[in-house]
């Protein structure tokens, strides 16, 4: 049965701001995950029920300086249609195309994406790939306060992340990335579309004359949060990505990561799927 | 004065949209959950989430104290309670003990369903851990923990099979197969979840608003569980979002909401959520299969001794019966000189199996049909003209007694195959297995043989129309025949009309209300078209005649001359009108004949009881299909992907186009879920996927191509030549995908389903094995 009590829709982000700071509340943005735990029993609605989604400063992408800002509220269908991510950061653009269906991509948010801090989560793992910040904001003292922090250690476990009760996230900014930058995501599930990530991988590194540099791994759902897989970055960095270099990288991956059993796939096989896709993945990474 | 003619216009075999398909694309239709009668309380029921386990104590006081709450009942509550089931080894409510997740131990009557769930969490119930079977092979070990006390074998169901001599037919035979099989659980997913509505009016009769598929059959079961005349109790169904065999069998929810209905004085709906509807529905029946086979050098089958474990779950619903439909497939898809068959059904605390499309059959042909390419390949020989040497013909009678009057097999076998051009692609498909590269490609064949003219295992298997033409010419159509989605009162309108020339629109079917509607066995079998279609021939023809036989009076030509088209009286030679047929009726009933056009028919199909070696011709015909599948093999990730399937099928004559055509592509994708993507996972009893996201239907972007091809034989006895086809097109795929994986591989696959995991496991042996 619900608990709520209140149900709140600002248009801007200090009243936001205000009603997180005043009452106990459940943001709500795309609902995409909020609605289905709720119903499941699995998340507990605070009796003020907050929709964030009339603050129009919480949307847009957008070029920042030398940072493209993706606001809270863009969705994953914004994701996949814009110009400039599929231009600059393409990785994004692939994550968001086997993301759910059209139906959720349609009001699935990345901010909620983030916040809702399943380690199978698709944005997340091209997001460490990109070295991405998220933005903070809260009101204390009366005035509105932003923070930001490596998006790669927002995350404190299934569900959990380093937000305070009281902040709402509000955009996230990823650097520009530097000249020959390429980075995959690939994702496996075991049917083409609708399917939850049993593990993804994530690549990305300057490629050029034939060597990779500043590799970045990231991997999903093979622990509580989703992770950076350095040994993985250790193989591939300086490496000329041939078929030898592919094999190790792919290995080391398979080795560093300690995911568990559940429906979805057993921990074995989630080792061998990193390694296939790690291997796929770098191919893409060459072929560049 | 110029003078009208209409040609002769029959709907048969035209692509006909379903008469409900209107309301239903636009949600109109009101199912079960959009049916509220006045004055109604919410039913839930409490499970016991133990799997074995002896009741200590129940206390319900705080249950009852809830305000809103108007009954709580116990085992306690209904000591007249009887066991349902095929068994007859189910009580609704448990009062001694509990054997699965599902068990239903309190139920509640309240004012909203939220008042009942809140009242369900204030039950408290104290139990004593009883010890486990969950591997049905444990359950014959001796000193094993009897899961029903009167058992005290664990055996819930045994059947025995043989024609021929086995032992003289693997002496005969040149090579000699034996391999293990394994099937999982699967479930319907119909998209309307279970529920009914009790209500007892204040003379104590009984009114149920049903899913049921079997509504004359549990009409009186009800009658024996309430020990109450069956006259007193009437089953309405409303239209039913889904059947799949799935409502042929009473469940504990449906005696649970009327023992609330008594205690309550109020009418009571029960419905499911959907995760109880994965919990607690039927599977299909999971079965460990050990099968060997002969052959002789020449490519003819020798013998076939199949023995089968079924795991019973804690109860018997029709799963265990199964193996009816096992049997033919192993005695009578090919010819087999020798054949012994042997199940045995035995009690766990798993789930328990009802029946489902194909009723034993996919488990059987999966079986069957690997071993067919198996042997093909012992012997050397192709597999389609293996095949092709072993199938039926026409005119056939099988060991098992049953006889082929149309058989269109080898067409079938011949069709798909040149259709997908299966030999060339099988020959190419199989040179490349060792080629590099991680994606593979294969193809693979299997046949079926089900019944396609019902099938004689209740006293009857026979179904009543009465129908009646109004003073305008409109025709109702009482059936027995009940509606599940599959499209029956589109295909009985249209028989009709041809018999009574009126246009569609002009007919309306009524078949959801045991007080109107005339006897039938039931909707399973795919026995609808061919029983209630012919009977409801039977019922249109004796209007015709006595249409005509008036309209002979009045033109001074003799019936036989005469015809019915479009809503007019015709002459049959050149199609002049002669009058319109309302003005017919209108005249016979204002006459000082006075009489109104009304008729009944009750068609019993020629088909005979077994005997008690299950040796007879059981159905009035039989349909046939083969499906070949071309799958593609991702060896890094075991996902097989299925391209296309080329389906042939013998369906007798094809009645509606659209409805047939929509009737095999759900039938394939029904099979696909069963090969590829769908399993109900039981861990140690407990259900651990009872939600849409991890148990996996098939999806949109999943279904392949499908190329269908149906085989028309004109049977004598179908309606205007047609068989039942409603199972046949879901049995093929899961040995077809098998055969096809090996094609592509060159690993043979024993057990479903074939998940990535499962097919990636199976593809590398030796990196499963390392990890253990
Ligand atoms: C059918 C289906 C399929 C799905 N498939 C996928 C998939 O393929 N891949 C995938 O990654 N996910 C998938 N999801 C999950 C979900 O769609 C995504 O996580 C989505 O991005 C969530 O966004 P939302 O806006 O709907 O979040 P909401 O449900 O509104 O919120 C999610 C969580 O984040 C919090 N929150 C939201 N916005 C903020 C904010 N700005 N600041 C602070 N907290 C906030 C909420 O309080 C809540 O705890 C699927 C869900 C469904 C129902």
């Amino acid at each position: 049965m619900s608990a709520i009590q209140r149900y709140l829709a600002p248009t801007t982000l200090e009243e936001a701001l205000d009603a997180l700071r005043e009452s106990e509340a459940t943001i709500l943005a795309g609902g995409t995950d909020v609605m289905p735990q709720s119903q499941a029993g699995r998340l507990r609605l605070q009796p003020t029920l907050l929709n964030i989604r009339r603050i129009d400063e919480l949307g847009g992408i957008a070029l920042d300086g030398a940072s493209i800002r993706i606001g809270a509220l863009a969705t994953i269908s914004e994701l996949l249609e814009s110009e400039l991510i599929n231009e600059r950061l393409p990785i994004l653009a692939e994550a968001a195309d086997h993301f759910a269906s059209p139906q959720i991509r349609n009001a699935g948010t990345v901010g909620g994406n983030v916040c809702n801090a399943s380690p199978a989560g698709d944005t997340l793992v091209p997001l460490i790939v990109l070295n991405a910040e998220v933005e903070l904001a809260s009101k204390r003292d009366g005035k509105v306060e932003r923070r930001r922090m490596p998006l790669e250690s927002f995350f404190a476990g299934p569900g959990r992340t380093h937000r305070a009760a009281d902040e709402l996230l509000t955009a996230i900014y990823v650097p520009a990335p530097a000249e020959g930058f390429v980075a995959h995501f690939a994702k496996f599930g075991t049917r083409p579309a609708l399917d939850i990530s049993a593990v993804s991988v994530g690549i990305g590194g300057v490629w050029r004359n034939g060597t990779f540099k500043n590799a970045r791994v990231a991997f999903g759902a093979v622990a509580p949060t989703p992770v950076r897989g350095r040994a993985t970055e250790g193989v591939l960095e300086g490496s000329a990505l041939d078929a030898a270099a592919i094999g190790m990288a792919a290995a080391a991956a398979r080795d560093e990561v300690r995911p568990i059993s559940d429906v979805r796939a057993s921990a074995w096989y989630r080792k061998e799927m990193i390694h296939s896709l790690t291997k796929k993945v770098l191919t893409n990474v060459a072929d560049a | 004065m110029t003078t009208k003619t209409i040609e002769k216009n029959s709907l048969i075999g035209r692509r006909i949209p379903k008469m409900d398909a209107p309301d239903k694309a636009s949600g109109k239709t009101r199912y079960i959950g959009d049916l509220n009668v006045s004055g109604q309380l919410y039913g839930k029921i409490l499970r016991s989430g133990r799997i074995h386990a002896r009741i200590v104590r129940i206390d319900t006081s705080k249950a009852k104290a809830l305000p809103g709450v108007h009954a709580v009942i116990t085992a306690a509550d209904v000591p007249d309670q009887r066991p349902i089931g095929v068994n007859k080894d189910h009580m609704p409510l448990k009062g001694d003990k509990v054997r699965s997740q599902r068990d239903e131990i309190a139920a509640v009557a309240a004012d909203s369903e939220e008042i009942a769930e809140e009242a369900l969490k204030l039950i408290e119930v104290e139990y004593e851990d009883l010890p486990t079977i969950f591997d049905p092979r444990d359950a014959l070990k001796p000193g094993a923990p009897l899961i029903n006390d009167f058992k005290k074998d664990n055996v819930a169901m045994v059947f025995d099979y043989s024609h021929g001599d086995v032992a003289q037919g693997e002496a005969e035979s040149d090579v000699v197969i034996e391999d293990s099989f394994e099937l999982h659980y699967v479930t319907h997913c119909c998209m309307g979840v279970s529920g009914v509505i009790a209500e007892f009016d204040a003379s104590g009769n009984l009114l149920l608003y049903s899913n049921t598929q079997v509504p004359f059959l549990h009409k009186r079961e009800f009658a024996e569980l309430l020990n109450i005349d069956p006259g007193r109790i009437r089953i309405i169904q409303p239209p039913i979002g889904g059947g799949f065999g799935s409502k042929l069998d009473i469940y504990p929810f449906e005696p649970i909401a009327i023992f609330l209905a008594r205690a309550t004085k109020r009418p009571v709906k029960l419905m499911f959520t959907r995760e109880e509807e994965f919990l607690a529905s039927p599977t299909r029946q999971p079965v460990i299969l050990t099968l060997r086979s002969g052959v002789r050098k020449d490519g003819s089958l020798t013998f076939r001794t199949v023995d089968t474990l079924h795991d019973n779950g804690a109860y018997t619903s029709w799963g265990a019966t199964t193996p009816f439909v096992m049997m033919q497939t192993f005695s009578s898809l090919y010819r087999v000189e020798h054949c012994l068959y042997k199940t045995t059904a035995v009690y766990t605390n798993n789930p328990y199996a009802g029946s489902f499309r194909g009723y034993g059959n996919l488990q059987a042909t999966f079986a069957i049909e690997q071993h067919m390419d198996k042997l093909a390949e012992a012997i050397g020989m192709d597999p389609l003209e293996f095949r092709l040497k072993n199938a039926q013909e026409a005119g056939e009678v099988t060991g098992q007694g049953m006889h082929f009057k149309t058989c269109g097999f080898k067409d079938c076998i011949t069709t798909a195959a040149e259709r997908s051009d299966y030999q060339a692609k099988r020959r190419a498909y199989k040179a490349a297995q060792g080629a590099p590269g991680s994606v593979k490609r294969g193809v693979g064949i299997a046949s079926m043989l089900h019944v396609g003219g019902g099938a004689k295992i209740y006293p009857s298997d026979g179904c009543g129309t009465i129908l009646k033409l109004d003073d305008f010419a409109h025709v109702t159509v009482m059936t027995g025949a009940s509606e599940i989605g599959q499209g029956s009162e589109t295909v009985l309108a249209q028989l009709v009309c041809e018999e009574l020339g009126v246009p569609l629109g002009s007919v309306t079917v009524v078949n959801n209300d045991t007080d109107i509607t005339p006897w039938d066995v039931g909707v399973h079998a795919s026995r609808t078209t061919f029983i209630a279609g012919n009977s409801a021939i039977g019922a249109a023809r004796k209007a015709r005649d006595k249409i005509l036989n008036a309209a002979a009076k009045v033109s001074n030509l003799a019936a036989g001359d005469l015809d019915l088209r479009d809503g007019f009286i015709v002459r049959a030679s050149d199609g002049q009108v002669i009058m319109p047929l309302a003005k017919m009726l209108r005249s016979l009933h204002f006459s000082d004949k006075a009489e109104l056009v009304m008729t009944t028919h009750y068609y019993e199909p020629p088909s005979v009881h077994q005997d008690k070696g299950f040796k007879g011709d059981v159905s009035a015909a039989y349909a046939w299909a083969t499906q070949v599948v071309e799958v593609e093999v991702d060896t890094d990730t075991g996902i097989v992907t299925l391209l296309k399937v080329w389906a042939a099928h013998d369906v007798g004559r094809v009645l509606n186009r659209l409805g047939i055509e929509g009737q095999i592509e759900g039938g394939i994708v029904m099979g696909q879920g069963y090969a590829i993507t769908e399993t109900l996972m039981i861990e140690n009893g407990v259900c651990k996927n009872p939600n849409f996201r991890d148990y996996k239907l098939v999806t949109a972007p999943e279904i392949p191509e499908m190329d269908i091809t149906f085989i028309e034989t004109m049977d004598g006895e179908g309606p205007q030549g047609a068989k039942g086809v409603g199972e046949a097109p879901a049995i093929c795929m899961a040995a077809a995908v098998a055969n096809a994986i090996e094609n592509a591989t060159g690993t043979r696959i024993y057990k479903l389903p074939f998940t990535p995991e499962n097919v990636y496991r199976a593809l590398h042996p030796a990196l499963a094995e390392a990890a253990e």
